[in-house]
């Protein structure tokens, strides 16, 4: 198990971690949330020691991160990097004998990895010749080739059209199917919430929410309505009580409600205005608990 | 996995992504052809017989034209090409040898063997050593011949007085062919060693640099650590400068075999060493802190000012080790062989001329092995502090305070 336990780092007068703590468990997969500025990826670097903390530590297993157990760790940096005249074979085998296995073994490793991603006819091509996304593709490959214990990386999504979001999306998940811990920042919400079911949200250098996705938004002191009359757009909710925000998109309002709300009075007003189309009333979205939080 | 074999795993790449690379193919193949032009040109043009045409007008030129062709070869080693021919061209009439004279065909009309006929006097920058010369002595021989005849002498006789050098030479330092060949090898190893400081730490700085801008290095610092990546760099760029080097010198020696006019001077197995010993050590200091300056800045473009100390140092080591050729016993020496910086292109050179006592050399051993150490420290710790700052220059001090030790 991954436990980040109180970082704090602080750039001159820029707080970039304050407090910072969570934990990610093999077998899961972690998305780590948080407005731009938040300390994500301060956080993701302290993991691989490239940032060094002013105070709280993080510990794999129960013990500080060694030389050896750091090998053993799967990163994809936020800013993409490989040697950009180096073949993309020997360039992931390579990164997998730097982190520990032999020439066979790396080798073999690269070539089922550049396989799965639908390169190995780039095989012997310099990187610098690859497209970006191809370029994103070989970075994860470089990050899985030696079959870390946990992965770690930072806006893997960003920047892939969807066909290879979906190919990313499966094998993260059976990565922590696998048995590996999975942890990944994004601002794409909505993947985050179909692949996760741990979140933790950062704001201002703390974790301000963290847990299992489905928990938190049953336990959140918020719901979620949409309401859509027949007749049209029309102001239902504004001015009832318990209703946090409210917004309108074409003839539907939606609104993030109190959970103590009564739903029922909701729903009469609806019908008292007009002839309800369209009513729903769930837990809030992963965006929704994401407002709330850092808002 | 071993610390050595990260430092070996990084070496490789370095050997076999570099090796293959244009520009250090590019730089053998140009260093080759280089050495090969040095040693091959200077033969080609600097060894040709001299060739004189002579008009003779009337009798007894010839003895004079023959005598004054062995004066221009008596400094001659046996069986090479000889220095000067003089080749004698018969005229009838005064009116024709000067004409051919006027129109250079020939360079001098001997008449009768007493008089001689020039285009004009030789001004203030004109030659000495041209056929007037040579055919002036060689009539003063010959007169002199008829001198020393009536007493009983031969011609040759003559000529070997005249040309040998009469009175003994006796020089204040016996010459010594070691230490001759000793300070050739000095000055070549000095030029070896700047040319090796400023091309292969060039590399190592643009190389570190080229790391940090694309980024990479924030997944190899991931896995192993940054001095690991540091050494690593260091070993294999200084193990393609070896091959480099010992590949320009068999070049050389080859040429030097196949073509060369001159011979390849003995060295002694010690002498070697102590280069050898001099050259890694002063490699290695610079390598180092080209290694860390490189970590300073973020663009390639920034890399040369940061490698501005380096750059300074290596050149004032370079002027210091001229200095030293002429005095190995002067101040500069003196004070060259305790500053690291410099000791590596200075102390051969005293040790080659034998200028440089024990303890002095053991104390520049010293000194520069301990700055060597310190420097490996400091540069690992700029270095790691450097690397994974962005922005297109880190402070020196940013960097340091940001590692570890």
């Amino acid at each position: 198990m991954l436990k980040i336990d109180s970082l704090a780092k602080r750039y001159g007068d820029v707080v970039a971690l304050d407090g910072c703590s969570f934990e990610v468990e093999r077998g899961r997969m972690l998305g780590f949330l948080g407005p731009n500025g938040a300390g994500k990826t301060t956080a993701m670097r302290a993991i691989f020691g490239l940032v060094r903390p002013d105070s709280g530590m993080v510990t794999w297993d129960g013990s500080a991160i060694s030389d050896e157990s750091r090998r053993r760790f799967g990163y994809m940096p936020e800013q993409r990097g490989l040697y950009p005249r180096m073949k993309i074979a020997e360039q992931v085998t390579y990164m997998g004998r730097i982190h520990g296995m032999s020439a066979v073994e790396a080798r073999s490793a690269a070539d089922g990895w550049l396989d799965r991603l639908g390169l190995t006819e780039r095989s012997d091509d310099p990187l610098e010749t690859l497209s970006h996304g191809n370029q994103q593709r070989v970075q994860l490959a470089v990050a899985l080739v030696h079959d870390p214990e946990l992965l770690v990386l930072d806006e893997p999504f960003s920047g892939l059209d969807p066909i290879a979001a979906e190919t990313m999306s499966a094998i993260l998940t059976e990565q922590a199917e696998r048995g590996k811990a999975v942890v990944f920042s994004s601002h794409q919400l909505d993947v985050v919430e179909d692949l996760c079911e741990d979140v933790a949200i950062i704001n201002e250098g703390s974790i301000v929410v963290e847990g299992v996705v489905k928990e938190l938004k049953d336990a959140a002191p918020i719901r979620h309505v949409e309401i859509e009359l027949e007749e049209g757009a029309a102001d239902v909710l504004s001015d009832l009580d318990g209703i946090r925000h409210v917004s309108q998109k074409g003839d539907v309002q939606t609104a993030i409600i109190d959970a103590e709300t009564d739903v029922r009075v909701l729903l009469l007003k609806a019908q008292q205005t007009g002839a309800v189309r369209h009513f729903t009333y769930t837990t809030p979205s992963l965006t929704d608990l994401f407002r709330e939080a850092v808002k | 996995m071993s610390t050595l074999s990260s430092i070996g795993l990084v070496a490789k790449r370095e050997i076999k992504e570099r090796g293959k690379s244009k520009p250090f193919l590019i730089t053998s193949g140009l260093t080759a052809l280089f050495v090969i032009a040095l040693i091959v040109l200077p033969g080609l043009f600097g060894d040709e017989t001299d060739t004189f045409e002579v008009g003779s007008l009337g009798d007894g030129n010839t003895a004079v034209i023959e005598t004054a062709e062995i004066l221009g070869n008596t400094g001659d080693e046996a069986g090479t090409e000889p220095s000067v021919r003089i080749e004698e061209i018969t005229f009838d009439s005064r009116e024709a040898a000067e004409a051919a004279l006027a129109e250079g065909e020939v360079s001098v009309v001997l008449v009768d063997g007493t008089e001689m006929i020039i285009e004009r006097e030789e001004g203030v920058f004109g030659g000495g050593s041209g056929p007037v010369d040579l055919l002036q002595q060689a009539a003063g021989a010959i007169a002199l011949e008829q001198v020393i005849i009536e007493s009983g002498e031969s011609a040759e006789a003559v000529i070997d007085i005249i040309s040998s050098q009469t009175l003994e030479v006796t020089p204040l330092v016996e010459p010594d062919g070691d230490t001759d060949a000793a300070s050739a090898v000095s000055y070549f190893g000095l030029l070896l060693l700047y040319m090796a400081i400023i091309l292969y730490g060039t590399w190592i700085l643009t190389g570190v640099t080229e790391e940090k801008s694309n980024r990479v290095v924030e997944v190899m610092i991931s896995a192993i650590r940054p001095w690991q990546l540091l050494a690593g760099k260091i070993l294999g760029i200084g193990f393609l400068a070896v091959i480099q080097f010992t590949g320009t010198i068999a070049i050389a020696l080859v040429t030097v075999r196949l073509f060369a006019t001159f011979d390849i001077p003995e060295i002694s197995a010690v002498a070697l060493i102590n280069l050898a010993i001099w050259f890694l050590l002063g490699f290695l200091l610079y390598a180092v802190l080209f290694g860390a300056a490189g970590s300073l800045v973020g663009r390639v473009e920034d890399a040369q000012s940061a490698a501005m100390p380096m750059t300074i140092f290596s050149i004032i080591g370079f002027f210091a080790g001229f200095a030293v050729l002429g005095d190995p016993d002067g101040v500069v020496a003196v004070i060259s062989t305790f500053v690291p910086f410099t000791a590596p292109f200075t102390v051969p050179i005293r040790v080659s001329l034998q200028a440089i006592s024990a303890w002095e050399y053991a104390l520049a051993v010293a000194i520069t092995v301990v700055t060597i150490y310190l420097a490996i420290r400091a540069a690992g710790r700029i270095y790691a502090g450097g690397i994974l700052k962005s922005g297109s220059r880190t402070k020196l001090r940013e960097a340091w305070r940001s590692a570890d030790g």
